[in-house]
């Protein structure tokens, strides 16, 4: 079933799109204590400012939605291509010792499927409504990609940096 | 005219059901995902948190208790099925729910595990499995495969076959089993709530990657697949299912009613005053 099949109306549309945004603000937060914890003060940092991006998305879309009821769905009814929302980042993809340079890296590849999937609703939902809104968000998204990519550039690290711990936790003889 | 608004029930959300406590496990590891599916499938049934108690063994995940806002006892090692199996004899109302890790569950606690599974009590008991002794920094537990060398204790491999949880649990008597991946939270919190909704002892591996001193587990989310079958109530069909498969396939695999064990039942008169006078010096 395509995503379009899956999202019928714009109140479905936009309960699916707080949900993308909200998840992605929730773990953009949860890496930001992972690293607070292990002491990683700049990614602790970029990784608030993105949940503080997704989160205004999040109220953005909300404001779209005044005045309607959305659809409550149970987080595991909205049937994503992926396993989370296209937004969330992955929790196996950090690193106590990851730089600046490899957040950037992950925030970018969120960004990238969520304009995917806002696109691919654009152009093929058959509720012309849902398809202009969509539309937009997709446009919003290959912005957030863009900044994100001036970011990266005027970052001193790099994301192809390997990480190397001098201390590593198991060292096997 | 009734001018009264319309009553929408109030929706709890998964981090009311999380602590100001932040986890201090390694960031990548599967035991966030399992604390996001919990709260997920707590905030899903809308239990009140003074209702849910939440009882752990020793170890990396056994600290999740302190994560969460419900009731928590971080108990000890390998014997967090017994407290709650005396926890729930003595409020069954409360929503109980255990968790640990592969060595605190299966080989400290491994005992406690066969026979709480055949006693069918109602609780969730939730197996955080990374196939290796996280806090202790890196041994053999009783999921490891044998011949995992990385660990300095078992150089050339721990030489013993690996316990298989699922079979491990239906052999015993378990009434739900059920294997999920922390690389899908949302699925896990469906089949949590399956697990929590389902009336006796509830058994959920859930597999979860330890990036520390196991990495190559990041791989397993290239690598876990739905079972494509439905729940079956049959022992041997699920036994079966189970000795087929390569250990990388989630779903609920068993489900069947069986008697749920729960001392007082018949009605509990008991003066707690009679057991401390025992203890009076």
């Amino acid at each position: 079933m395509s995503l379009a099949d899956k999202i019928t109306s714009l109140d479905s549309f936009l309960a699916w799109s707080v949900a993308l945004e909200e998840e992605a603000a929730d773990r953009h937060d949860e890496l930001a204590d992972m690293m607070d914890i292990h002491n990683n003060p700049e990614v602790t940092e970029t990784f608030r400012k993105l949940a503080h991006y997704s989160r205004l998305h999040a109220q953005e879309i909300r404001e779209h939605s005044i005045g309607r009821r959305l659809p409550v769905i149970a987080p595991w009814d909205f049937d994503w291509d992926t396993m989370e929302g296209p937004e969330t980042a992955d929790i196996g993809d950090v690193n106590y010792l990851m730089n600046t340079a490899h957040a950037l890296k992950i925030a970018m590849g969120n960004e990238k499927r969520a304009h995917d999937f806002y696109y691919t609703i654009s152009q093929e939902s058959p509720d012309p409504e849902v398809r202009k809104l969509a539309g937009e968000f997709a446009l919003e998204e290959k912005e957030h990609l863009e900044l994100l990519e001036k970011w990266m550039e005027a970052c001193s690290e790099s994301a192809e940096e390997e990480i190397f711990d001098p201390d590593p936790p198991h060292m096997p003889e | 005219m009734n001018t009264e608004p319309e009553k929408v029930p109030i929706q709890v959300k998964p981090k009311d059901y999380k602590s100001a406590i932040k986890p201090v496990w390694c960031p990548g590891c599967g035991d966030f995902a399992v604390l996001n599916a919990i709260t997920k499938a707590l905030a899903y049934l809308g239990l009140p948190n003074e209702q849910v108690a939440f009882i752990t063994g020793i170890g990396c995940s056994s600290r999740i208790a302190a994560y969460t806002s419900l009731y928590g006892f971080h108990g000890v090692h390998g014997r967090a099925l017994a407290l709650a199996g005396g926890l729930k004899a003595a409020r069954k109302d409360l929503t109980v729910l255990v968790a640990g890790g592969d060595g605190d569950g299966l080989s400290i606690g491994g005992n406690h595990f066969i026979h709480a599974c055949r006693r069918n009590m109602d609780m969730t008991y939730i197996i955080m499995d990374n196939e290796v002794y996280g806090m202790t920094k890196g041994q053999a537990s009783p999921t490891t495969a044998s011949d995992w060398t990385k660990s300095k204790l078992t150089p050339q491999g721990s030489g013993i076959r690996p316990f298989q949880p699922a079979g491990l649990a239906l052999t015993s008597g378990a009434s739900f089993i059920a294997r999920g991946f922390t690389g899908d939270p949302n699925g896990l919190a469906r089949m949590l709530v399956a697990a929590i909704k389902h009336k006796g002892f509830s058994f959920v591996q859930a597999m979860s990657p330890c990036p520390t001193f196991r990495p190559e587990q990041m791989n397993w989310k290239h690598q876990v697949k739905p079972f494509a079958e439905e729940p079956t109530a049959d022992t041997i069909v699920a036994a079966q299912r189970i000795q087929a498969d390569d250990g990388m396939s989630t779903g609920i695999i068993f489900k069947r009613e069986y008697p749920v064990f729960q001392p007082g039942n018949g009605g509990g008169t008991h003066d707690v005053s009679l057991f401390e006078s025992e203890f009076e010096i």
